[in-house]
């Protein structure tokens, strides 16, 4: 690519990041303000910040059973990315995050800037079993299994 | 093999024809942040369903495969789902 393009055509991605369940609002708004600053200052543009709120981990992350997710979309160049992670790693309130890219070649004037958004955070949202108790803890239930015995049947059969 | 008999008469013939749902509509894409889709694809210990079970076409199962790693690593689904 030619280096006048990379100029007006920015990269899209997201990042998401979990943060201690023990944080208050106004810290993590702190940590969004940061990210944001790391954004501009390196000539990208903030989409869109995510609050997920407090969510129920699957396992537990940094010896906690929850975390606070924040979840942020922007515009910008690779040297970015790896600036936003080389800062989110020496938080020590950030445990872990992720990003990835959504688009290349994006027009920068042609995404609008959103608000941020705040979800409720769903405590309870990883019990799925809940209704009707299932012994085996019920992540997926018992569908998995009874699948699994099908195709086996399928397989030997059409041997 | 009563418990052949349990499976057919709990609905899931075997008559059923796999279809990738995410080629059957149109507007359904693979997202590792949707933690309610992916489950679908992951059986109670945590463990990714094969193709030949979950029926989803090749480009579609890689996706789906990165995107529950992504999660995982997020926690939003499990690496090993302890099963009691």
């Amino acid at each position: 690519m030619a280096e006048t393009q990379a100029a007006k055509r920015l990269r899209e991605y997201e990042t998401i990041f979990l943060v201690k369940p023990d944080l208050t609002d106004d810290n993590v708004d702190k940590l969004k303000e940061r990210v944001r600053g790391i954004v501009s200052r390196e000539g990208g543009k903030v989409l869109r910040f995510t609050v997920w709120g407090k969510k129920k981990t699957l396992f537990p992350v940094a010896k906690q059973p929850r975390a606070i997710y924040v979840h942020a979309s922007y515009l910008g160049g690779s040297g970015l990315v790896a600036e936003i992670e080389r800062n989110l790693k020496n938080l020590d309130e950030v445990t872990r995050y992720i990003s990835v890219k959504l688009a290349d070649e994006v027009d920068p004037e042609t995404r609008p800037v959103l608000e941020d958004l705040k979800l409720a955070g769903d405590v309870e949202e990883t019990r799925p079993g809940a209704p009707e108790p299932r012994e085996g803890g019920g992540f997926r239930g018992d569908v998995a299994e009874e699948s699994v015995g099908e195709a086996e049947e399928e397989s030997s059969e059409e041997a | 093999m009563g418990g052949d008999d349990e499976k057919r008469g709990g609905g899931r013939g075997f008559g059923r024809k796999k279809v990738c749902r995410f080629c059957a509509e149109k507007n359904a894409s693979v997202d590792f942040k949707d933690q309610a889709t992916l489950k679908y694809f992951v059986t109670e210990r945590g463990k990714i369903i094969p193709r030949r079970i979950s029926g989803n076409c090749a480009k579609h199962q890689r996706e789906v495969a990165t995107a529950i790693k992504r999660a995982r690593g997020i926690a939003l689904l499990p690496y090993n789902a302890v099963v009691g």
